[in-house]
């Protein structure tokens, strides 16, 4: 691991957290992020603008915190939710990678996302698209997501969306 | 196709039979009668008086399918419109909601002022029109009635309707104790949320009265909260439901009930307590002093008010404010908003945002295991060789005619009322649903 954050250390841990969202490995999903991590997905305010203050206005999804994560696997993966049982197949595809800022152990990450998903039970599949913040962190001599806010740009949802397809 | 009410509603009180009929879910008639009966012939909600504060602003939706434009004036007077242009039909008002002094038509530039007076038509006097063309209103087509409620908003497309009071009734009392949760009135949480389900918007109307599915559509849910309260931390939210146990199994004594309306509203209700989970909690006293304990206690009461036919305002987890918008018989799209008084704390405010994020959004941890099962029953309906759906029989003894004891607290005169343990979960109160939508859909079917 490099003193500062490269776009090819950023680029590894967005595409591998992709990768085990999209086979199921969860466990080690969470541990890509920091016990204080900060997971928002913004709703939008108006036609053109997301909310911006999670305090103020309402989001689709905000957690501060990494056992709220551990809590939405557990519903997921509990065999206690209609709505996740089967679990939907999924691939997200994180392109557009840039390092927006980069110094000691902290880095700014941006990228575009589209995730595809197929409803197994219903038979339909849906795409979803947005774009990607990230604040990574140096923890353990490995770089850890400590923020991530997602922007979804089709947010007219189809009955459901999980932290699965985002 | 010759359909009868009575095909579809089998309403027999004194056999103690109320059976529905799933084509009443599915079938593509009943649907267009629907729309043009309940959506687009008679009283329909259409938003809060906040969401268009100031001079010149306006927000826009629909009634059925037909796109409305609310539109506040210059001196403040709120206005309901047909959001359609007169020439050639364009809708005219394209954002959610925004501010125009003037709204120009995009497609031939025909103006019109924000109390809906033609402004322009372009090129007039080059026009060449005729004396009949001028005899003509130029301006927006106003909704024939449109009411304001304690800043709720409702419009019919038809002028053949009870005044809005007559048509609230009593329910309106139970709009009043939203309305009175803060002096300052209410207003809508920025950022709204819509999401679709592939299922008949009824399964919606019923859903938000339905106490017999929490426990099995919600486990999931009861976990994740049952596992923060074993370890709390400033990184969690406090939930509403911790404090109360009206819903659970091994519950004993009156934990809530329902209460039924005339013309197809619906209250179902669980005792909360006034417990500081509930972000109304800073003012628990001021609002006893105010408005008296009893009125003070239903606040805080959980409240699942449907006013027929697509308005719901749920106070149980957080607050939501739904709006029901059927768009074919199988697809429905609902917008809703977290409501909140205004003036609120900041600390109350995050907190009422946060419980309603993960329990309301279609992002969340409830609502998918809601709108899924509705999408079930929707397959489900096309099993027309067992036509009669069984899910109207529970409290069929229990329910009584007029209040309680609880409605007295707060003088309300329902028609018809359930007092319940925790195991009861009326179905009754989905008669009220029914029967208004019969009485209102006979003229499109034979009786």
């Amino acid at each position: 691991m490099s003193a500062v954050l490269t776009i090819r250390e950023a680029e590894e841990l967005l595409y591998r957290e992709a990768l085990l969202i999209d086979s199921g490995r969860f466990a080690e999903w969470l541990e890509l992020f920091t016990p204080d991590a900060e997971f928002w997905m913004p709703a939008w305010r108006d036609e053109t603008t997301p909310t911006e203050d999670p305090e103020r206005e309402l989001s689709l999804i905000y957690y501060k915190g990494r056992r709220n994560l551990e809590d939405r696997v557990m519903r997921l993966t509990s065999g206690l939710s209609t709505a996740s049982s089967p679990l939907p197949r999924t691939v997200h595809q994180v392109t557009n990678v840039l390092v927006t800022s980069a110094g000691g152990d902290t880095g700014e990450v941006s990228a575009a996302f589209t995730c595809h998903r197929f409803d197994v039970r219903m038979d339909r599949t849906h795409c979803f698209f947005g774009r990607y913040e990230y604040r990574l962190v140096q923890a353990g001599g490995l770089w850890r997501i400590a923020r991530k806010k997602i922007l979804l740009l089709n947010d007219t949802v189809p009955t459901v969306l999980d932290i699965t397809a985002i | 196709m010759s359909l009868k009410i009575s095909d579809l509603i089998d309403d027999r009180p004194e056999e103690g039979v109320f059976r529905v009929n799933r084509a009443i879910f599915t079938d593509a008639a009943v649907f267009e009668a629907e729309m043009r009966t309940l959506f687009e012939g008679g009283w329909i909600f259409l938003g809060l008086e906040s969401q268009a504060p100031g001079p010149h602003d306006y927000f826009t939706t629909f009634a059925g399918r037909v796109p409305v434009l609310v539109q506040r004036d210059e001196a403040g007077t709120l206005r309901g419109f047909l959001n359609s242009c007169p020439h050639k039909g364009a809708r005219i008002a394209q954002l959610r909601q925004g501010t125009a002094r003037l709204h120009v038509c995009p497609y031939h530039s025909w103006s019109f002022d924000s109390a809906g007076r033609n402004k322009a038509v372009k090129w007039k006097a080059a026009g060449c029109y005729s004396q009949s063309f001028d005899r003509d209103d130029h301006g927006l087509a106003p909704l024939p009635r449109f009411a304001n409620h304690r800043g709720f908003l409702f419009g019919s497309l038809v002028a053949d309707v009870p005044p809005l009071a007559d048509y609230l009734g009593e329910a309106g009392k139970l709009l009043d104790l939203v309305a009175d949760q803060s002096d300052e009135g209410l207003e809508l949480v920025p950022g709204q949320v819509t999401f679709t389900f592939e299922a008949n918007w009824k399964l919606q109307l019923e859903n938000c009265s339905d106490a017999y599915h929490f426990t099995s559509a919600h486990p999931s849910y009861i976990r994740v909260l049952e596992r923060r309260q074993q370890d709390m931390s400033e990184s969690v939210v406090a939930s509403v439901w911790e404090n109360s146990d009206y819903w659970k199994e091994d519950t004993k004594g009156v934990g809530g009930g329902s209460f039924t309306f005339a013309h197809g509203h619906v209250l179902n209700w669980g005792v909360f307590g006034v417990t500081p989970a509930i972000p109304l909690y800073e003012r628990a006293g001021e609002l006893a002093e105010r408005h008296g304990e009893g009125k003070r206690d239903w606040m805080f009461n959980m409240r699942n008010l449907t006013i027929f036919p697509n308005l719901q305002v749920a106070e149980n987890a957080s607050s939501q404010l739904r709006v029901i918008r059927p768009l074919t018989p199988g697809l429905t799209e609902m917008r809703t908003w977290c409501i909140a008084p205004k003036g609120e704390s900041a600390a109350a405010r995050r907190q009422r945002i946060r419980q309603y994020e993960d329990f309301f959004n279609p992002t969340g941890m409830a609502t998918p295991d809601d709108t899924i099962s509705y999408e079930n029953c929707q397959i489900g309906y096309a099993a027309t060789a067992a036509p009669w759906l069984q899910g109207y029989a529970r409290g069929m003894t229990a329910s009584a005619a007029g209040g309680n004891r609880f409605a007295d607290r707060i003088d309300l005169y329902p028609e018809r009322s359930v007092l319940a343990d925790s195991q009861l979960c009326d179905e009754t109160l989905y008669h009220s649903y029914y029967r208004a939508w019969a009485q209102r859909m006979a003229g499109a079917f034979g009786a």
